[in-house]
């Protein structure tokens, strides 16, 4: 397996604040990796350092063997990093298939548009059901899986998930986390952020801990859901 | 084209349907628009040719009750109208089309004028070209000072793009005041009209005559909505509308966002621009005096009051805007708060302005839905096969 996107002692601020203090983690191609965190721990900054939102104080970002750190966002969607933004960020006012089709803007070429939105369409029926509706009007759980969908829509090589299960109900979680395995499953290296960590460890093949903008714990999706200190503070079994 | 208006038309409707259910309010003009898309490509020719006639005719025939005479002349009525009318095109693309909030359009305005003046007026030491020209140039001229204010301005969002074009309308106010070559409130007489002479001697384009200038300006305004349309409709304009609704999401969309914001900003000071150096011509002469903030905030209100991020929107604004004042002389001195009542009257009962934005990304759609369709048949047409070739498959052991 190569290294498909590496985080090298990562500073990021707002302003004088400081989030993230040197973090270094990396994803393997091919791969879903999770990080897990409790509010405030600096997970959406990373995604938005990732996905080039935020800019780096210090340290660097390498993806495919190259350094993105100073890559604007809009070019490192045609790199390959897609991202389903924290609290869904789709387009209201546009319809389900126009936000899908904006999932393709960064593309350079257009073939297998088609393609790409029938898989879209497989993975998420409901959208297909829904793609003339306005995307503000839809359910949340509907608003994510059109994030997710739009963010493939790019077809990414790194798919970017921040708190996909936030705010839905059960059995729309179960049913996120199963379409992510079946997205990494066609080829996908996925990493992504949860505060539902019982779910992100059990799907993810491994996984960090970040707490106050560093990483405290690493190892296996298995390894991290046995560990008793993260069952403490993570998924609330004492 | 004519067998699949139809089709097209029942997908438009229902788009603009689901979308109108967001909105959530009752049918005012949405009736119109409903109606529009319903009718096929002839007709809505027709109509458009019959609407530019009438339009063309307005201050000729110059109607009983709509007319500003005897406080205003009304072809000259007719022409500011068409400038304000002008002005909101130009503006709906920063704020409407774009989401950007430019308090100080004005300025731009402002630096058309004082284009056409400078190289026309016999008071400006500048070389002197014909009128005609300065329109151009004034449109080139407001567009360097857009990107020349947006590049440094633009990484700013919401309330502080507001402040800092505020901040921008007021600097070229003044600087016209100070600068000497500005000529402050003495200003540029006699700034150039478009050529030609009428039988009596006099210029067709003189200070006094409003009809030829309100042709000029309405051919002007047919010539914009066409430019902008068209941007509106291509990738540009998915790019505005994705910036206007959601500036990370779009950035993140692989939208340059920062390059797209300050094409809308450069596009819309030209067009501020081009209206401002037709001021000019029509009333002859520039001064400082013209161009303060209270103008400004009044294209914004054009712009909303018309329906933000609607181009029939902002004409109908920018019309009214001008038309109140000068019918009703009377008021005119209360027409700041005349308007600010209707916009607060407006934003309670009806939010997205007179003429809602439409669904935008309308043609687009009609697009995405044909992909769609496109891609079904094809499915449909391969499992025929699979099933053709399954038959066929079965058919040879038999024989």
């Amino acid at each position: 397996m190569t290294t498909l996107l590496e985080l090298k002692d990562v500073v990021v601020g707002y302003g004088r604040i400081e989030a993230l203090h040197g973090l270094s983690f990396s994803v393997e191609e091919g791969e879903i990796v999770s990080l897990i965190g409790a509010n405030g721990a600096g997970k959406t900054t990373t995604m938005k350092a990732i996905s080039g939102l935020l800019n780096l104080s210090k340290g660097s970002i390498t993806f495919d063997g190259d350094d993105i750190s100073k890559v604007k966002a809009h070019v490192r969607v045609a790199r390959g990093i897609s991202q389903a933004p924290e609290g869904r960020g789709i387009f209201p006012g546009m319809t389900v298939l126009e936000n899908l089709d904006m999932g393709t803007y960064g593309r350079k070429d257009r073939t297998g548009v088609k393609e790409d939105l029938e898989r879209v369409f497989t993975l998420f029926p409901r959208l297909q059901e829904r793609r003339t509706q306005a995307g503000g009007t839809m359910s949340g759980g509907e608003q994510q899986m059109l994030a997710i969908g739009r963010a493939l829509m790019g077809r990414p090589r790194l798919l970017l998930l921040d708190e996909p299960s936030m705010g839905l109900a059960p059995q729309f979680i179960k049913q996120i986390f199963r379409i992510i395995t079946e997205i990494n499953e066609q080829g996908t290296t996925i990493l992504l952020v949860e505060q539902n960590a019982n779910q992100a460890l059990a799907r993810a093949h491994r996984a960090y801990v970040l707490e106050t903008g560093t990483i405290t714990h690493s190892g296996t999706g298995r390894e991290l859901l046995s560990d008793t200190a993260i069952k403490e503070a993570y998924l609330g079994v004492a | 084209m004519s067998e699949q208006t139809p089709v097209r038309t029942t997908r438009a409707v229902q788009l603009t349907e689901s979308r109108e259910a967001l909105g959530g309010r009752k049918q005012f003009l949405g009736g119109w628009r409903r109606r529009w898309n319903r009718m096929a490509r002839w007709q809505q020719w027709l109509f458009l040719i019959i609407v530019l006639a009438a339009v063309y005719y307005l201050p000729v025939a110059n109607p009983w009750l709509i007319t500003t005479e005897p406080g205003n002349d009304f072809p000259i009525a007719c022409f500011q109208m068409a400038v304000y009318a002008l002005v909101a095109v130009g503006l709906n693309v920063v704020v409407g089309f774009a989401g950007l909030l430019d308090l100080g359009y004005i300025a731009f305005f402002a630096i058309g004028s004082y284009t056409a003046a400078f190289f026309t007026s016999p008071d400006s030491s500048l070389i002197h070209i014909p009128y005609l020209w300065t329109l151009p140039l004034a449109l080139g001229i407001a567009m360097l000072f857009g990107v020349a204010l947006g590049l440094p301005t633009l990484r700013l969002r919401g309330d502080y793009l507001a402040i800092v074009t505020l901040g921008f309308g007021e600097i070229i106010r003044i600087l016209a005041t100070i600068i000497p070559a500005a000529r402050g409130q003495v200003g540029f007489k006699e700034v150039g009209h478009p050529p030609g002479t009428a039988s009596d001697g006099q210029p067709i384009f003189s200070v006094s005559n409003g009809v030829p200038w309100y042709w000029l300006a309405v051919t002007v305004i047919i010539v914009i909505l066409l430019l902008v349309g068209n941007l509106e409709r291509s990738r540009v304009g998915r790019a505005w509308i994705a910036i206007r609704e959601d500036e990370d999401a779009a950035e993140i969309m692989g939208v340059p966002t920062f390059k797209f914001k300050l094409w809308a900003f450069a596009i819309g000071a030209g067009v501020g621009g081009l209206s401002g150096a037709l001021f000019a011509g029509q009333v002859g002469f520039v001064n400082n005096q013209k161009f303060d903030v209270a103008t400004s905030m009044l294209f914004v209100a054009a712009v909303v009051l018309g329906g933000s991020g609607n181009k029939v929107g902002a004409i109908l604004g920018g019309a009214i805007v001008a038309y109140i004042p000068l019918r009703f002389t009377a008021i005119a001195d209360y027409k700041y708060l005349i308007f600010g009542i209707i916009l607060i009257v407006l934003m309670i009962f009806r939010p997205q302005g007179l003429v809602a934005a439409k669904a935008h990304l309308l043609t687009y759609s009609r697009l995405a839905l044909d992909k769609v369709s496109e891609f079904r048949a094809a499915r449909v047409a391969s499992e025929q096969e699979k099933a053709a070739a399954a038959e066929a498959a079965k058919g040879v052991p038999n024989e």
